[in-house]
């Protein structure tokens, strides 16, 4: 999940991020954000993930271990 | 798998477009939603946002259509005693009843001996519509039939809404569909899927909400988007997955129906609801992003049913007078539905836009 990390830096347009970091308090934590992380999850690891599911995350560590949980099943 | 049609000598022979003369340009409304310039700017680059024709306070689609069939009759591009049928695809009526399509007829002043008939569809509405339109063509009484794809919803959306508003476009297209002078085969699949029916909707304004002052109230979304229920609402994370998942599938099964490969087709015109979508569907589907035109949103707005039609006025415009095309045509969402239609474009007698 190494990689998925590196694309949520991208994503979120910053030097590093922690995986106890709140979504909410990201500069960058909008739609088009929320969107560009569903578009990542469907092309990248083959996988539907919603915008509720994703608000639901609440911190990295969150949505990685949604992706992790979505490619399991 | 899809439900499948087959029609054998018909063709499209013109497609007029009527657009709203007033034009907004996105940074003009950026004020108007409750987010920070700079992450509205890049929301703009993503999506392929730049300006947008609505129609002005007032007018509706009956203008529209009516303008655009008169410009025909007076140009001499149509023949009033041709017109068989009047079919008018919108989400935007004028009434519950009489149907829009009627009314036309009647400001036109047609012939008693017209069909007219109102379908209540939006973003694969020219799919709808040309399916009816082909399946009317089997009776030898029918001549032509005027496929109208027409909606003023840019009424209907909150001037607060980011996730809606940059995208509301308004315009009436005017496809002339008729037998063909040379024997073809169209074929076209179709999907639809109720259990996703409130995915795109209007809250209130039917019978079962009918609109109030309640309804017309103000509220803040999750994301800070204001809108009431007499608003259109979109869920536009759930539109993405869905148009993701069934639309490459149903092109696939569309050109092994027509035994033809991706790049047998010259343009796959889709319905647009934002570049960021469309050049997607173009990478997952394995065509170039040239041969699927998504430049209608940022020049004009996703006007529901009309985004097909519009993108070949736009994108063809007098070439298709001279040339012939293999085409592809789909429309998906509000419904959900998804449906496609690949056929070859005959010369055209016109196509161009207007103004009203």
């Amino acid at each position: 999940m190494d990689e998925l990390f590196g694309q949520l830096v991208e994503i979120f347009e910053v030097e590093s991020l922690d995986p106890n970091d709140h979504l909410v308090d990201l500069d960058m934590w909008d739609s088009l954000t929320q969107l560009s992380i569903i578009a990542l999850a469907e092309e990248n690891y083959g996988i539907t993930i919603s915008a509720a599911e994703l608000r639901d995350a609440k911190t990295i560590g969150g949505v990685i271990s949604l992706f992790e949980n979505k490619q399991k099943s | 798998m899809s439900l499948k049609f087959t029609f054998r000598n018909k063709r499209i022979s013109g497609i007029l477009t009527v657009l709203p003369k007033q034009e907004i340009k996105f940074e003009d409304e950026m004020a108007q939603y409750n987010f920070p310039p700079a992450k509205s700017l890049k929301l703009k680059l993503a999506m392929g946002y730049n300006k947008h024709r609505i129609v002005e306070a007032g007018t509706n689609v009956s203008d529209l259509c009516v303008y655009g069939i008169d410009y025909l009759l007076n140009e001499g591009l149509l023949e009033k005693d041709d017109i068989s049928a009047l079919l008018l695809v919108t989400q935007s009526p004028e009434h519950f009843l009489p149907p829009t399509s009627n009314i036309i007829q009647g400001k036109l002043e047609l012939g008693t001996d017209v069909l007219c008939m109102d379908i209540n569809q939006g973003c694969a509405g020219f799919i709808i519509g040309l399916l009816q339109a082909y399946m009317l063509l089997e009776q030898e009484s029918i001549k032509k039939v005027l496929l109208l794809n027409a909606d003023v919803l840019s009424r209907k959306i909150s001037k607060r809404d980011r996730n809606s508003n940059p995208l509301a476009g308004d315009a009436a297209t005017i496809t002339v569909v008729e037998r063909s002078l040379e024997p073809t085969t169209i074929q076209s699949v179709l999907n639809m899927d109720g259990k996703g029916a409130y995915v795109l909707q209007i809250p209130a304004g039917g019978f079962k909400l009918p609109s109030s002052p309640e309804t017309a109230e103000m509220k803040e979304d999750e994301n800070g988007n204001f809108r009431s229920l007499d608003h259109l609402v979109m869920k536009g994370d759930e539109v993405f997955n869905f148009v993701q998942k069934e639309v490459p599938p149903m092109i696939e099964e569309l050109l092994a129906i027509s035994g033809k490969k991706a790049d047998d087709i010259d343009f796959y015109f889709f319905h647009q609801p934002n570049k960021f979508m469309l050049n997607k569907l173009a990478d997952k589907i394995g065509v170039s992003r040239e041969k699927m035109p998504a430049n209608i949103v940022e020049n004009f707005g996703n006007a529901s049913g009309a985004t097909v039609p519009l993108a070949v006025s736009y994108n063809l415009g007098a070439d298709a007078l001279a040339s012939t095309y293999e085409v592809c045509f789909a429309g998906f969402g509000v419904g959900l539905t998804w449906a496609a239609i690949q056929q070859k474009l005959e010369k055209f007698q016109f196509n161009h836009i207007i103004y009203y």
